[in-house]
């Protein structure tokens, strides 16, 4: 396509269009909205994503976003150890704390496979899944991944190499919209999901 | 299924218009270029969000105009609602029901069902195997919402796989062939589930096809619908492995539901290569007769059903057969000549300039 725009206002475009959930169109309507407002505003937005940046960390157990090495449920002694849940972002931690129906611990793999974003299993925190389940004594991982695509296939993934480990691999039940993502959730639906947890086993007849 | 009132404002041609359709028969009279295939295409639009003729959404937003919008009355049984849906060439497209705005514009799908005939119905017979997969999964949407969110799974899947197989670039080593499995494992999954769907629709439309096309061309002539892919028989992830090095060396998924055919016959011939002009046109009619039947049974309700143009296509004798044959339910008939004696229109809507001429 033709460049239609001036070089700054098109690189802010495609910028903001690399965002998760933000099309083209959605990118122009940001982008001029952005150009709109005083100068002082966007340096308060551009501060705040500095900010953010600079000063939040990641958990160095589970990944969940932290303001030092640990994040507050890794660092909660009355949380249950033996029973760990897996999500995608730290996100999907509030809303499942928000159901109040889990006292286990998370591991955050920071998205979820996804080829068409570049995202291989070795992109996600899975090595470092794997390397908590022994030490900390884990005895049920609840696949809490998003019920569409990248989310079932990353369940899928996970379970598999889990196989060698004998542990309990359970997937939050459906009900769950499909498609969807946990975040858009409500607490009722979610904390019934949770509770409806099922088995989760992988075709034993795939390779 | 009724549409009691269609509101169009800078849809094409249409800077703003109203339409008052007939529960029964309305005929929409015009010369070409005036707007009667556009009003097709706006009721087409509130049943599955997009354009029948495959125009983008651009295409329809008025000349000079940013958006366009389509408002419906649809009464269905003792329900009546609202339905609303506006088409942004900046924004996002909004879709609404008894002006509550729902979420997702494919929220809308179910609101309102119609089954558009066009002369373009013919490419489902003479053109490839993608058209016939279309017409499969728009009726399967048609009798169950859910069958949508089952397609762009599939075609979500088989985006991903195709991708990561571009990724591997013709070489598998063991991490990517843990990789490749588990999206092997939910394609087969998705596309299990999508094949019975397939199978068992076309089990059913089969012989309401031969039934439509036996009254269309007053003769009982056979007609065979097959669906029979090769990889349902040992399910879809057998096959998968036994592609996988043609699929990893050709960097795409050659078995799955995206290269289903869906093979037509009349007289024991493929209707694509073999059958006359006359028999792909009777075989096209009867098979989107077959599908509304098909819907209006399974539903309960039948689909609004639009001739947009047909009739000025077919010799006498199939135009009043088809006309005979129409099922009971609102019928909207576009023409740009003189209606046919058998139409018996209700109402008659003459249309002008993007305006109705009284
Ligand atoms: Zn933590």
């Amino acid at each position: 396509m033709a460049a239609v725009y001036t070089a700054p206002v098109q690189a802010l475009i495609d910028e903001l269009g690399r965002l998760p959930g933000i099309g083209l169109k959605s990118a122009q309507r940001i982008a001029f909205h952005l150009l709109k407002l005083p100068a002082a505003d966007v340096h308060r937005l551009s501060a705040a994503i500095n900010d953010a940046k600079a000063r939040v960390r990641f958990c160095q157990r589970c990944f969940n976003v932290a303001d030092g090495e640990w994040c507050p449920i890794c660092l909660d002694e009355r949380r249950d150890t033996r029973v760990l849940c897996v999500v995608e972002e730290s996100r999907d931690i509030v809303a499942l704390e928000r159901t109040g129906e889990f006292r286990g611990r998370y591991h955050v793999l920071l998205g979820a496979m996804s080829p068409l974003e570049g995202i291989g299993p070795e992109d996600l925190k899975m090595k470092e899944l794997f390397a908590r389940l022994e030490p900390e004594g884990v005895t049920e991982v609840i696949l809490c991944t998003n019920p569409n695509t990248e989310g079932e296939v990353t369940a899928l993934y996970i379970a598999r190499m889990l196989r060698p480990f004998g542990i309990r691999v359970t997937r939050i039940a459906s009900g769950l919209p499909v498609g969807g993502d946990l975040e858009y959730a409500d607490e009722l639906t979610l904390g019934r999901a949770l509770e409806g947890r099922r088995e989760f086993a992988t075709d034993p007849a795939a390779p | 299924m009724i549409v009691r009132h269609l509101e169009l404002v800078d849809f094409r041609n249409y800077a703003a218009a109203t339409f008052d359709l007939h529960p029964g028969i309305t005929a929409v009279v015009g010369r070409n270029g005036q707007g009667k295939t556009n009003l097709a295409e706006a009721l087409g639009y509130l049943a599955t969000t997009d354009s029948f003729r495959g125009a983008p959404d651009d295409a329809v937003i008025r000349v000079g105009t940013d958006e366009a919008v389509v408002r419906a009355t649809v009464v269905d049984g003792e329900r009546e609602q609202l339905i609303e849906l506006s088409l942004s060439r900046h924004g996002r497209n909004r879709v609404q029901v008894n002006r509550q705005r729902l979420q997702r514009a494919r929220d809308l799908l179910g609101a309102l069902r119609v089954t558009v005939f066009s002369p373009d119905d013919l490419a489902v017979v003479k053109e490839g195997p993608g058209v016939r997969r279309t017409f499969l999964d728009r009726t399967l949407t048609d009798l169950a919402v859910k069958y949508d969110a089952l397609r762009l799974e599939l075609d979500r899947v088989v985006r991903q796989r195709n991708t990561l197989l571009k990724q591997l670039a013709g070489r598998l080593d063991d991490a990517d062939t843990s990789t490749l499995d588990v999206w092997d494992e939910r394609l087969a999954t998705v596309g299990d589930r999508f094949g019975v769907a397939r199978g068992t629709l076309v089990e059913r439309l089969a012989p309401m096809v031969a039934e439509a096309y036996a009254q269309l061309a007053g003769i009982g002539t056979p007609v065979e619908l097959r669906y029979d892919p090769p990889w349902r028989d040992g399910g879809l992830l057998a096959a998968l492995g036994a592609a996988r090095a043609d699929d990893v060396r050709r960097a795409t998924t050659t078995v799955g539901p995206h290269r289903d055919e869906l093979e037509l016959s009349v007289n024991g011939m493929p209707a694509r290569l073999q059958a006359s002009q006359g028999e792909q046109r009777t075989l096209a009619l009867a098979l989107r007769l077959a599908a509304h039947r098909l819907v209006t049974e399974r539903t309960g309700s039948a689909p609004v059903l639009v001739l947009d143009d047909v009739l000025s296509e077919l010799d006498q004798q199939r135009c009043t057969a088809l006309l005979h044959h129409l099922p009971p339910g609102q019928v909207v008939i576009t023409t740009a000549g003189v209606l046919p004696d058998a139409a018996h229109p209700d109402a008659v809507l003459h249309i002008a300039a993007g305006a109705v001429a009284g």
